[in-house]
């Protein structure tokens, strides 16, 4: 139950998004809005519904996207396992701390994406483009995820019945 | 036990996403039919959201219209206000009318060749530059149909779903357009940069270019029809290493307030 109402917000927003974009004119940043999905379920939730979370997101995402096939989810799904080996010994306090986590999510996925395009395909055209917008778009995922975590936090306390 | 299944899955999911990458002809097919299907169920969703967002949107250019307006004329009243807010909207309407009346011109000069379409959505990541229409399978698009506007090209149709398609722009690193300088004999590859302007590539140094001239589309890549305004060059750098200038130009179109455009159904 839970989950899916995760997963639901996050391609709820990411929809919104893509919709709002065509006319604002932002283009130096565009939050991830999945990633403090991705990044909640898999530290509060656990493995599963992380896993499934980062499917779902990372698959929506690349159908409102001209990434790659594949490119979105290798990465999303990365992160997920990064974020899983790495749950012990992060501690995530207050909605702040969840803000700098998804941040360097962001920063950490720009990295693994260029590595993935060089690796595999041998391709440079995109690097300097995706460096370029990788710190603003982490500050900006960053400072968004905090209305996310305390969204998530209401809908928990308001219908999933957490006290 | 349990984590270690999920992390196993996972390392498969990420050896499969890795191989769909590195375009796998055993893989692809099934993941963009998956992908397809999905996005045929999510294309009555994106075109919902797309129409509150168009409310949105009037309402901000009307907020921002306003503010201006505010510092401008704090003494006026409140009446004044909404009386200018009608005016406003009527503006935009007109505006609206005559960029619609410019996209039907054409499509009545080409009657059956083209489609005109509505900007529903953007890219969500800005390492790519791509924007998604309201017109899809349904009404007879399919991949590698070139978008224009009547100002010039846009871009290619590079994903088709029965509600709505997905545009590659010609600023995404992935596009290439093969173009020529309009009355010169020059012929090179506009490329995308990721960024506002375009790359001119494989123009010799001796090749006649000069800023101001303008980029048509040569016909020859098999994809764009010949004769379609792309841009407009705007430096011209013959000093560096090597063969080529290197040139930058300025595309016709300004991407970022695209509303309208129109799908080139035959070529």
């Amino acid at each position: 139950m839970k989950i899916s109402v995760y997963i639901l917000t996050g391609i709820a927003l990411s929809i919104i998004e893509s919709a709002l974009l065509s006319f604002f004119p932002v283009e130096f940043f565009k939050p991830d809005l999945g990633m403090p999905f991705i990044i909640y379920t898999t530290f509060f939730l656990g493995p599963m519904p992380g896993f499934i979370t980062s499917i779902f997101i990372s698959l929506f995402q690349e159908i409102l996207s001209n990434a790659p096939h594949g490119s979105i989810m290798f990465t999303k799904i990365s992160l997920f396992l990064i974020a899983t080996f790495l749950k012990k010994n992060i501690y995530i306090d207050s909605k702040y701390s969840f803000s700098y986590i998804c941040g360097g999510s962001t920063i950490i996925e720009s990295f693994l994406f260029i590595a993935l395009s060089i690796l595999s395909k041998g391709e440079t055209s995109n690097i300097i483009n995706v460096l370029f917008y990788t710190i603003p778009n982490a500050i900006f995922t960053g400072f968004v995820s905090i209305f996310i975590f305390s969204i998530i936090e209401s809908i928990n306390i308001k219908f999933l019945g957490r006290e | 036990m349990k984590t270690s299944i999920i992390i196993i899955t996972a390392v498969l999911v990420l050896a499969f996403s890795f191989f769909i990458f590195t375009n796998s002809s055993f893989f692809v097919p099934t993941y963009a039919k998956v992908k397809c299907n999905i996005g045929e169920i999510a294309g009555p969703a994106i075109k919902l959201v797309g129409k509150p967002a168009n409310l949105v949107k009037y309402l901000f250019e009307t907020y921002v219209n306003l503010f201006d307006a505010k510092k401008e004329n704090v003494e006026l009243k409140k009446k004044l206000d909404i009386f200018q807010l009608e005016n406003q909207k009527i503006s935009e309407l007109e505006k609206e009318n005559k960029r619609l009346k410019i996209i039907l011109h054409l499509v009545e000069q080409n009657p059956g060749k083209m489609v005109a379409a509505r900007v529903i959505g953007e890219d969500i990541k800005n390492w790519f530059r791509c924007i998604i229409i309201d017109k899809g399978r349904d009404f007879g698009v399919t991949e590698k149909m070139p978008i224009i506007t009547p100002k010039g090209l846009v871009g290619q149709a590079v994903e088709v779903n029965k509600w709505h398609s997905k545009v590659m722009i010609v600023n995404d690193t992935n596009s290439s357009v093969d173009v020529y300088i309009d009355g010169k004999n020059s012929r090179g590859i506009l490329e995308g940069t990721g960024q506002t302007t375009l790359k001119l590539k494989y123009i010799l140094k001796n090749d006649e270019a000069a800023i101001g001239d303008k980029l048509m589309t040569s016909g020859k890549d098999g994809v764009y029809p010949k004769g379609l305004p792309t841009g407009i060059i705007i430096t011209v750098n013959r000093n560096k290493p090597g063969i080529f200038a290197d040139i930058d130009v300025m595309p016709f179109n300004n991407f970022k307030r695209l509303d309208e455009v129109l799908i080139v159904r035959k070529r």
